[in-house]
Protein backbone atom coordinates (compact mmCIF):
# COMPACT_ATOMS: atom_id res chain seq x y z
CA UNK A 1 0.00 0.00 0.00
CA UNK A 2 1.45 3.43 -0.83
CA UNK A 3 2.29 5.60 2.16
CA UNK A 4 -0.21 8.42 1.51
CA UNK A 5 -3.05 5.93 1.21
CA UNK A 6 -1.88 4.12 4.36
CA UNK A 7 -1.87 7.41 6.29
CA UNK A 8 -5.31 8.20 4.92
CA UNK A 9 -6.66 4.82 6.13
CA UNK A 10 -5.01 5.35 9.53
CA UNK A 11 -6.69 8.73 9.81
CA UNK A 12 -10.20 7.32 9.28
CA UNK A 13 -9.46 4.22 11.43
CA UNK A 14 -8.60 6.47 14.36
CA UNK A 15 -11.80 8.43 13.84
CA UNK A 16 -13.87 5.21 13.68
CA UNK A 17 -12.20 4.01 16.89
CA UNK A 18 -13.08 7.32 18.59
CA UNK A 19 -16.74 7.35 17.59
CA UNK A 20 -17.54 3.64 17.86
CA UNK A 21 -14.75 1.76 19.67
CA UNK A 22 -14.42 -0.49 16.61
CA UNK A 23 -10.75 -1.19 16.04
CA UNK A 24 -9.83 -1.45 12.36
CA UNK A 25 -6.08 -1.73 11.95
CA UNK A 26 -4.21 -1.71 8.66
CA UNK A 27 -5.07 -5.33 7.98
CA UNK A 28 -8.74 -4.33 7.75
CA UNK A 29 -8.12 -1.67 5.08
CA UNK A 30 -10.24 -3.71 2.64
CA UNK A 31 -13.19 -3.44 5.02
CA UNK A 32 -12.88 0.33 5.21
CA UNK A 33 -12.65 0.59 1.44
CA UNK A 34 -15.63 -1.65 0.68
CA UNK A 35 -17.83 -0.19 3.40
CA UNK A 36 -16.97 3.52 3.12
CA UNK A 37 -16.47 3.69 -0.64
CA UNK A 38 -20.12 4.69 -1.13
CA UNK A 39 -19.87 7.57 1.35
CA UNK A 40 -16.69 8.88 -0.30
CA UNK A 41 -18.67 9.16 -3.54
CA UNK A 42 -21.85 10.47 -1.91
CA UNK A 43 -20.00 13.33 -0.19
CA UNK A 44 -17.63 13.85 -3.15
CA UNK A 45 -14.48 13.45 -1.06
CA UNK A 46 -11.04 12.89 -2.54
CA UNK A 47 -9.74 11.13 0.58
CA UNK A 48 -10.85 9.54 3.87
CA UNK A 49 -9.24 12.51 5.61
CA UNK A 50 -11.69 14.79 3.83
CA UNK A 51 -14.60 12.50 4.79
CA UNK A 52 -13.44 12.67 8.40
CA UNK A 53 -13.24 16.45 8.45
CA UNK A 54 -16.67 16.73 6.80
CA UNK A 55 -18.08 14.36 9.44
CA UNK A 56 -16.47 16.34 12.26
CA UNK A 57 -17.89 19.66 11.07
CA UNK A 58 -21.37 18.26 10.36
CA UNK A 59 -23.30 19.60 13.33
CA UNK A 60 -26.30 17.27 13.02
CA UNK A 61 -23.97 14.24 12.85
CA UNK A 62 -25.57 12.76 9.73
CA UNK A 63 -22.20 11.74 8.26
CA UNK A 64 -20.96 10.31 11.58
CA UNK A 65 -24.11 8.19 11.84
CA UNK A 66 -23.74 7.00 8.26
CA UNK A 67 -20.12 6.00 8.94
CA UNK A 68 -21.21 4.04 12.04
CA UNK A 69 -23.98 2.33 10.06
CA UNK A 70 -21.59 1.42 7.25
CA UNK A 71 -18.84 0.10 9.47
CA UNK A 72 -20.83 -1.82 12.10
CA UNK A 73 -21.77 -5.43 11.49
CA UNK A 74 -25.43 -6.08 12.16
CA UNK A 75 -25.21 -9.85 11.90
CA UNK A 76 -27.89 -11.16 14.25
CA UNK A 77 -30.81 -13.54 14.25
CA UNK A 78 -33.66 -14.68 16.43
CA UNK A 79 -32.54 -17.12 19.14
CA UNK A 80 -28.94 -16.98 17.87
CA UNK A 81 -27.02 -20.07 19.11
CA UNK A 82 -30.20 -21.31 20.89
CA UNK A 83 -28.33 -22.39 24.07
CA UNK A 84 -28.11 -18.94 25.73
CA UNK A 85 -31.90 -18.74 25.55
CA UNK A 86 -32.27 -22.23 27.02
CA UNK A 87 -29.98 -21.22 29.89
CA UNK A 88 -32.08 -18.08 30.34
CA UNK A 89 -35.31 -20.06 30.41
CA UNK A 90 -34.26 -23.08 32.47
CA UNK A 91 -31.57 -21.74 34.78
CA UNK A 92 -31.11 -17.98 35.00
CA UNK A 93 -34.72 -16.78 35.22
CA UNK A 94 -35.90 -19.54 37.62
CA UNK A 95 -32.88 -18.91 39.92
CA UNK A 96 -33.34 -15.17 39.80
CA UNK A 97 -37.07 -15.34 40.45
CA UNK A 98 -36.56 -17.70 43.40
CA UNK A 99 -34.08 -15.31 45.00
CA UNK A 100 -36.11 -12.17 44.26
CA UNK A 101 -39.29 -13.81 45.55
CA UNK A 102 -37.60 -14.55 48.89
CA UNK A 103 -36.60 -10.91 49.19
CA UNK A 104 -39.91 -9.43 47.95
CA UNK A 105 -42.43 -7.95 50.33
CA UNK A 106 -45.30 -9.52 48.44
CA UNK A 107 -46.89 -6.15 47.77
CA UNK A 108 -44.85 -4.93 44.82
CA UNK A 109 -44.24 -6.81 41.58
CA UNK A 110 -40.84 -8.56 41.47
CA UNK A 111 -38.34 -6.55 39.41
CA UNK A 112 -36.45 -8.24 36.58
CA UNK A 113 -34.14 -5.93 34.64
CA UNK A 114 -32.51 -7.22 31.47
CA UNK A 115 -30.22 -5.45 29.01
CA UNK A 116 -29.46 -6.51 25.45
CA UNK A 117 -26.23 -4.55 24.91
CA UNK A 118 -25.47 -3.72 21.27
CA UNK A 119 -28.83 -5.15 20.30
CA UNK A 120 -28.43 -4.37 16.59
CA UNK A 121 -31.83 -4.70 14.86
CA UNK A 122 -33.58 -6.11 17.92
CA UNK A 123 -33.73 -9.87 17.32
CA UNK A 124 -31.94 -10.73 20.58
CA UNK A 125 -34.10 -8.43 22.70
CA UNK A 126 -37.32 -9.82 21.15
CA UNK A 127 -36.05 -13.40 21.63
CA UNK A 128 -35.56 -12.60 25.34
CA UNK A 129 -39.07 -11.11 25.50
CA UNK A 130 -40.51 -14.28 23.91
CA UNK A 131 -38.69 -16.46 26.48
CA UNK A 132 -40.11 -14.29 29.29
CA UNK A 133 -43.61 -14.51 27.86
CA UNK A 134 -43.42 -18.31 27.52
CA UNK A 135 -41.86 -18.90 30.92
CA UNK A 136 -44.00 -16.46 32.87
CA UNK A 137 -47.63 -16.54 31.78
CA UNK A 138 -48.46 -14.35 34.79
CA UNK A 139 -46.15 -11.53 33.63
CA UNK A 140 -48.12 -8.93 35.63
CA UNK A 141 -46.64 -10.34 38.83
CA UNK A 142 -43.27 -9.06 37.66
CA UNK A 143 -41.91 -5.64 36.91
CA UNK A 144 -40.01 -6.63 33.77
CA UNK A 145 -37.79 -3.98 32.23
CA UNK A 146 -36.06 -5.07 29.07
CA UNK A 147 -33.72 -2.62 27.33
CA UNK A 148 -31.94 -2.79 23.99
CA UNK A 149 -29.21 -0.32 23.04
CA UNK A 150 -27.07 0.06 19.95
CA UNK A 151 -24.72 2.65 18.52
CA UNK A 152 -26.37 2.61 15.09
CA UNK A 153 -29.37 4.90 14.52
CA UNK A 154 -30.72 2.82 11.67
CA UNK A 155 -30.39 -0.45 13.65
CA UNK A 156 -32.32 1.10 16.55
CA UNK A 157 -34.94 2.42 14.12
CA UNK A 158 -35.51 -1.07 12.67
CA UNK A 159 -35.53 -2.63 16.13
CA UNK A 160 -38.14 -0.12 17.31
CA UNK A 161 -40.25 -0.69 14.23
CA UNK A 162 -40.04 -4.45 14.80
CA UNK A 163 -40.50 -5.42 11.15
CA UNK A 164 -38.36 -8.12 9.54
CA UNK A 165 -38.09 -9.45 6.01
CA UNK A 166 -38.41 -13.11 5.05
CA UNK A 167 -34.65 -13.76 5.34
CA UNK A 168 -34.43 -12.30 8.82
CA UNK A 169 -37.47 -14.31 9.88
CA UNK A 170 -36.34 -17.59 8.32
CA UNK A 171 -33.27 -17.66 10.56
CA UNK A 172 -33.76 -19.03 14.05
CA UNK A 173 -37.54 -18.81 14.41
CA UNK A 174 -39.75 -21.89 14.52
CA UNK A 175 -43.01 -21.81 12.55
CA UNK A 176 -44.93 -21.97 15.83
CA UNK A 177 -43.19 -18.91 17.29
CA UNK A 178 -43.48 -17.04 13.99
CA UNK A 179 -47.24 -17.52 13.88
CA UNK A 180 -47.70 -16.80 17.57
CA UNK A 181 -45.59 -13.67 17.93
CA UNK A 182 -45.54 -12.06 14.46
CA UNK A 183 -48.13 -10.56 12.17
CA UNK A 184 -47.75 -10.70 8.35
CA UNK A 185 -47.19 -7.18 7.06
CA UNK A 186 -46.97 -6.98 3.27
CA UNK A 187 -44.11 -9.29 2.32
CA UNK A 188 -42.64 -8.78 5.82
CA UNK A 189 -43.45 -9.78 9.40
CA UNK A 190 -44.09 -7.42 12.31
CA UNK A 191 -43.54 -8.35 15.94
CA UNK A 192 -46.81 -8.52 17.91
CA UNK A 193 -47.75 -5.45 19.98
CA UNK A 194 -47.59 -7.50 23.17
CA UNK A 195 -43.92 -8.49 22.64
CA UNK A 196 -43.03 -5.07 21.21
CA UNK A 197 -44.35 -3.35 24.34
CA UNK A 198 -42.00 -5.39 26.54
CA UNK A 199 -38.81 -3.87 25.08
CA UNK A 200 -37.53 -0.30 25.00
CA UNK A 201 -34.81 0.61 22.52
CA UNK A 202 -32.35 3.49 22.79
CA UNK A 203 -29.24 4.65 21.04
CA UNK A 204 -26.13 4.15 23.17
CA UNK A 205 -22.39 3.53 22.94
CA UNK A 206 -21.42 0.71 25.29
CA UNK A 207 -17.87 2.04 25.56
CA UNK A 208 -19.02 5.29 27.15
CA UNK A 209 -19.34 5.26 30.97
CA UNK A 210 -22.76 4.01 32.11
CA UNK A 211 -23.53 7.05 34.27
CA UNK A 212 -26.96 6.99 35.87
CA UNK A 213 -27.73 3.44 34.71
CA UNK A 214 -29.70 1.44 37.25
CA UNK A 215 -28.42 -1.97 38.36
CA UNK A 216 -29.32 -4.85 36.09
CA UNK A 217 -30.09 -8.51 36.77
CA UNK A 218 -29.19 -10.03 33.40
CA UNK A 219 -26.95 -8.63 30.66
CA UNK A 220 -26.56 -10.07 27.17
CA UNK A 221 -23.40 -8.71 25.54
CA UNK A 222 -22.73 -11.11 22.71
CA UNK A 223 -20.40 -10.85 19.73
CA UNK A 224 -19.73 -7.17 20.27
CA UNK A 225 -16.44 -7.09 22.15
CA UNK A 226 -14.87 -9.14 19.32
CA UNK A 227 -14.67 -5.92 17.30
CA UNK A 228 -12.77 -4.06 20.06
CA UNK A 229 -9.10 -4.21 21.03
CA UNK A 230 -8.00 -5.74 24.35
CA UNK A 231 -8.01 -2.46 26.30
CA UNK A 232 -11.49 -1.56 25.09
CA UNK A 233 -12.74 -5.06 25.98
CA UNK A 234 -11.39 -4.73 29.50
CA UNK A 235 -13.06 -1.34 29.86
CA UNK A 236 -16.35 -2.70 28.51
CA UNK A 237 -16.55 -5.69 30.88
CA UNK A 238 -15.47 -3.58 33.86
CA UNK A 239 -18.30 -1.16 32.99
CA UNK A 240 -20.70 -4.10 32.73
CA UNK A 241 -19.55 -5.43 36.12
CA UNK A 242 -20.25 -2.03 37.65
CA UNK A 243 -23.93 -2.11 36.62
CA UNK A 244 -24.62 -5.80 37.27
CA UNK A 245 -26.31 -6.84 40.51
CA UNK A 246 -23.94 -8.88 42.73
CA UNK A 247 -26.01 -12.00 41.98
CA UNK A 248 -26.73 -10.99 38.36
CA UNK A 249 -25.89 -12.91 35.19
CA UNK A 250 -23.82 -12.07 32.12
CA UNK A 251 -24.02 -13.91 28.81
CA UNK A 252 -21.36 -13.35 26.15
CA UNK A 253 -21.00 -14.75 22.62
CA UNK A 254 -20.47 -18.50 22.25
CA UNK A 255 -16.89 -18.08 21.02
CA UNK A 256 -15.92 -15.30 23.45
CA UNK A 257 -13.82 -15.68 26.57
CA UNK A 258 -13.32 -13.40 29.56
CA UNK A 259 -10.08 -15.13 30.60
CA UNK A 260 -7.39 -12.48 30.89
CA UNK A 261 -9.96 -9.76 30.24
CA UNK A 262 -12.05 -9.43 33.34
CA UNK A 263 -11.03 -11.67 36.28
CA UNK A 264 -13.90 -10.51 38.48
CA UNK A 265 -16.27 -12.68 36.45
CA UNK A 266 -16.46 -16.41 37.07
CA UNK A 267 -17.61 -18.78 34.30
CA UNK A 268 -20.33 -21.29 35.20
CA UNK A 269 -21.45 -24.15 33.05
CA UNK A 270 -25.06 -25.15 32.41
CA UNK A 271 -26.03 -27.77 29.81
CA UNK A 272 -23.80 -27.08 26.84
CA UNK A 273 -23.04 -23.45 27.46
CA UNK A 274 -21.45 -20.97 29.84
CA UNK A 275 -22.74 -17.91 31.69
CA UNK A 276 -20.85 -15.58 34.01
CA UNK A 277 -21.42 -14.25 37.50
CA UNK A 278 -19.39 -11.89 39.66
CA UNK A 279 -16.98 -13.70 41.99
CA UNK B 1 -27.25 -24.15 -11.21
CA UNK B 2 -30.11 -26.59 -11.77
CA UNK B 3 -32.73 -25.87 -14.43
CA UNK B 4 -35.38 -23.56 -13.01
CA UNK B 5 -38.97 -24.83 -12.89
CA UNK B 6 -41.43 -22.27 -14.23
CA UNK B 7 -45.22 -22.07 -14.12
CA UNK B 8 -46.91 -19.64 -16.52
CA UNK B 9 -50.53 -18.68 -15.79
CA UNK B 10 -52.75 -16.74 -18.20
CA UNK B 11 -56.33 -17.04 -19.46
CA UNK B 12 -55.23 -15.64 -22.81
CA UNK B 13 -54.21 -18.73 -24.83
CA UNK B 14 -52.07 -16.70 -27.21
CA UNK B 15 -49.87 -15.18 -24.43
CA UNK B 16 -49.68 -18.55 -22.70
CA UNK B 17 -48.53 -20.32 -25.85
CA UNK B 18 -45.92 -17.64 -26.54
CA UNK B 19 -44.57 -17.88 -22.98
CA UNK B 20 -44.44 -21.66 -23.22
CA UNK B 21 -42.63 -21.66 -26.55
CA UNK B 22 -40.13 -18.88 -25.86
CA UNK B 23 -39.17 -19.94 -22.34
CA UNK B 24 -38.81 -23.60 -23.34
CA UNK B 25 -36.51 -22.41 -26.12
CA UNK B 26 -34.47 -20.48 -23.52
CA UNK B 27 -33.97 -23.79 -21.70
CA UNK B 28 -36.44 -23.38 -18.84
CA UNK B 29 -38.54 -26.30 -17.59
CA UNK B 30 -41.97 -24.74 -18.14
CA UNK B 31 -45.56 -25.76 -17.34
CA UNK B 32 -48.72 -23.77 -18.02
CA UNK B 33 -52.11 -23.18 -16.42
CA UNK B 34 -55.01 -21.45 -18.15
CA UNK B 35 -56.44 -19.82 -15.02
CA UNK B 36 -55.85 -19.22 -11.30
CA UNK B 37 -57.85 -22.28 -10.23
CA UNK B 38 -55.70 -24.65 -12.28
CA UNK B 39 -52.55 -22.83 -11.08
CA UNK B 40 -53.64 -23.27 -7.46
CA UNK B 41 -53.98 -27.04 -7.95
CA UNK B 42 -50.51 -27.30 -9.53
CA UNK B 43 -48.90 -25.11 -6.81
CA UNK B 44 -50.35 -27.30 -4.07
CA UNK B 45 -48.79 -30.39 -5.67
CA UNK B 46 -45.30 -29.27 -6.62
CA UNK B 47 -42.60 -26.64 -6.22
CA UNK B 48 -41.89 -23.97 -8.83
CA UNK B 49 -38.86 -21.66 -8.75
CA UNK B 50 -40.68 -18.94 -10.67
CA UNK B 51 -44.37 -18.31 -11.40
CA UNK B 52 -45.29 -15.86 -14.16
CA UNK B 53 -48.95 -14.98 -13.77
CA UNK B 54 -51.47 -12.64 -15.32
CA UNK B 55 -52.93 -10.27 -12.74
CA UNK B 56 -56.57 -10.23 -13.89
CA UNK B 57 -58.14 -13.62 -14.62
CA UNK B 58 -61.68 -15.00 -14.60
CA UNK B 59 -62.90 -17.77 -12.28
CA UNK B 60 -62.50 -16.03 -8.91
CA UNK B 61 -58.76 -16.67 -8.50
CA UNK B 62 -56.64 -13.75 -9.74
CA UNK B 63 -52.89 -13.14 -9.93
CA UNK B 64 -52.70 -11.82 -6.34
CA UNK B 65 -54.38 -15.03 -5.12
CA UNK B 66 -51.85 -17.09 -7.12
CA UNK B 67 -49.04 -15.02 -5.55
CA UNK B 68 -50.39 -15.59 -2.04
CA UNK B 69 -50.89 -19.34 -2.62
CA UNK B 70 -47.35 -19.65 -3.98
CA UNK B 71 -45.79 -17.73 -1.09
CA UNK B 72 -47.78 -19.67 1.50
CA UNK B 73 -46.66 -22.96 -0.03
CA UNK B 74 -43.01 -22.01 -0.32
CA UNK B 75 -41.35 -18.64 0.30
CA UNK B 76 -38.54 -19.57 -2.13
CA UNK B 77 -40.91 -19.30 -5.11
CA UNK B 78 -40.58 -15.95 -6.90
CA UNK B 79 -43.56 -14.46 -8.71
CA UNK B 80 -43.64 -12.13 -11.73
CA UNK B 81 -47.00 -10.45 -12.43
CA UNK B 82 -48.18 -9.60 -15.92
CA UNK B 83 -50.44 -6.59 -15.97
CA UNK B 84 -52.39 -4.40 -18.37
CA UNK B 85 -51.55 -0.71 -18.23
CA UNK B 86 -54.75 0.11 -16.33
CA UNK B 87 -53.96 -2.18 -13.42
CA UNK B 88 -50.47 -0.95 -12.53
CA UNK B 89 -51.69 0.12 -9.10
CA UNK B 90 -52.71 -3.46 -8.34
CA UNK B 91 -49.29 -4.61 -9.48
CA UNK B 92 -47.67 -2.23 -7.00
CA UNK B 93 -49.90 -3.76 -4.32
CA UNK B 94 -48.64 -7.20 -5.44
CA UNK B 95 -45.04 -6.03 -5.01
CA UNK B 96 -45.89 -5.13 -1.42
CA UNK B 97 -47.22 -8.65 -0.97
CA UNK B 98 -43.90 -10.13 -2.04
CA UNK B 99 -43.95 -10.32 -5.86
CA UNK B 100 -40.45 -10.13 -7.35
CA UNK B 101 -41.44 -7.80 -10.20
CA UNK B 102 -44.24 -6.94 -12.63
CA UNK B 103 -44.22 -6.51 -16.40
CA UNK B 104 -46.76 -4.69 -18.54
CA UNK B 105 -48.63 -6.50 -21.27
CA UNK B 106 -48.13 -7.14 -24.11
CA UNK B 107 -45.13 -9.09 -22.84
CA UNK B 108 -41.77 -7.90 -24.09
CA UNK B 109 -39.74 -11.11 -24.07
CA UNK B 110 -36.43 -9.30 -23.82
CA UNK B 111 -37.69 -7.63 -20.62
CA UNK B 112 -39.01 -10.96 -19.33
CA UNK B 113 -35.72 -12.81 -19.86
CA UNK B 114 -33.86 -9.93 -18.16
CA UNK B 115 -36.17 -10.30 -15.19
CA UNK B 116 -35.62 -14.08 -15.13
CA UNK B 117 -31.83 -13.54 -15.22
CA UNK B 118 -32.21 -11.20 -12.25
CA UNK B 119 -34.09 -13.90 -10.33
CA UNK B 120 -31.43 -16.47 -11.23
CA UNK B 121 -28.64 -14.22 -9.94
CA UNK B 122 -30.65 -13.39 -6.85
CA UNK B 123 -31.18 -17.09 -6.10
CA UNK B 124 -27.48 -17.78 -6.68
CA UNK B 125 -26.47 -15.02 -4.25
CA UNK B 126 -28.96 -16.32 -1.73
CA UNK B 127 -27.51 -19.82 -2.01
CA UNK B 128 -23.98 -18.44 -1.56
CA UNK B 129 -25.08 -16.53 1.53
CA UNK B 130 -26.74 -19.65 2.96
CA UNK B 131 -23.66 -21.79 2.26
CA UNK B 132 -21.40 -19.23 3.90
CA UNK B 133 -23.71 -18.97 6.90
CA UNK B 134 -23.77 -22.73 7.32
CA UNK B 135 -19.97 -22.90 7.09
CA UNK B 136 -19.75 -20.09 9.64
CA UNK B 137 -22.19 -21.83 11.99
CA UNK B 138 -20.20 -25.07 11.92
CA UNK B 139 -16.90 -23.25 12.52
CA UNK B 140 -18.47 -21.19 15.29
CA UNK B 141 -19.93 -24.25 17.03
CA UNK B 142 -16.57 -26.04 16.98
CA UNK B 143 -14.75 -22.96 18.23
CA UNK B 144 -17.38 -22.41 20.94
CA UNK B 145 -16.93 -25.96 22.29
CA UNK B 146 -13.15 -25.58 22.49
CA UNK B 147 -13.24 -22.08 23.96
CA UNK B 148 -15.85 -22.94 26.58
CA UNK B 149 -13.92 -26.03 27.65
CA UNK B 150 -10.73 -23.99 27.97
CA UNK B 151 -12.60 -21.27 29.84
CA UNK B 152 -13.84 -23.76 32.45
CA UNK B 153 -10.40 -25.45 32.73
CA UNK B 154 -8.64 -22.13 33.24
CA UNK B 155 -11.17 -21.13 35.92
CA UNK B 156 -10.67 -24.46 37.69
CA UNK B 157 -6.86 -24.14 37.54
CA UNK B 158 -7.07 -20.58 38.86
CA UNK B 159 -9.05 -21.85 41.85
CA UNK B 160 -6.43 -24.55 42.50
CA UNK B 161 -3.65 -21.98 42.28
CA UNK B 162 -5.35 -19.63 44.73
CA UNK B 163 -6.02 -22.50 47.18
CA UNK B 164 -2.34 -23.51 47.00
CA UNK B 165 -1.30 -19.90 47.47
CA UNK B 166 -3.44 -19.66 50.62
CA UNK B 167 -1.85 -22.82 52.06
CA UNK B 168 1.68 -21.64 51.29
CA UNK B 169 1.06 -18.14 52.65
CA UNK B 170 -0.29 -19.57 55.90
CA UNK B 171 2.87 -19.53 57.96
CA UNK B 172 1.29 -21.28 60.93
CA UNK B 173 1.23 -24.58 59.02
CA UNK B 174 4.16 -26.93 59.49
CA UNK B 175 6.18 -27.06 56.18
CA UNK B 176 5.76 -30.83 55.86
CA UNK B 177 2.02 -30.63 56.39
CA UNK B 178 1.98 -27.74 53.94
CA UNK B 179 3.52 -29.89 51.20
CA UNK B 180 1.14 -32.73 52.00
CA UNK B 181 -1.87 -30.39 51.76
CA UNK B 182 -0.66 -28.90 48.47
CA UNK B 183 -0.29 -32.42 47.06
CA UNK B 184 -3.82 -33.18 48.25
CA UNK B 185 -5.20 -30.12 46.48
CA UNK B 186 -3.35 -30.93 43.26
CA UNK B 187 -4.43 -34.59 43.21
CA UNK B 188 -8.09 -33.81 43.93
Amino acid sequence: MIKDKRDDIKEISKYILDISGINLDESKAYLIETRLGGLIKEYECSSYKELRSKAETDSNKTIENKIIDAISTNETLFFRDREPFEVLQHKILPDLIDRRTEKASGLLPIPIRIWSAACSTGQEAYSIAIVLKELLPDLKKYNVRLFGTDISDSAIAQASYGTYNKFEIERGLSKGKLEKYFIPNGGNWKISDEIRAMVSFNKGNILKPFAGVEKLDIIFCRNVAIYFDLEERKKLFENIASVLEPDGFLIVGSTESLTGICPIFEPKRYLRTIYYQLK
Amino acid sequence: MKQLKILAVDDDPFTLKMLDKKLAKEGYDIETASDGVEAGKLISKKFYDIIITDLVMPGGVDGIDVLEAAKTKNKQTEVILLTAHASVENAVEAMRKGAFDYLQKPVNFYELTLCMEKIKNYKKLLKNAQDLREAMDVTEQNAAQTIQLLEMNVAELNNVVSEIRQVIMNQSIDPNKCVARVLDIVSS
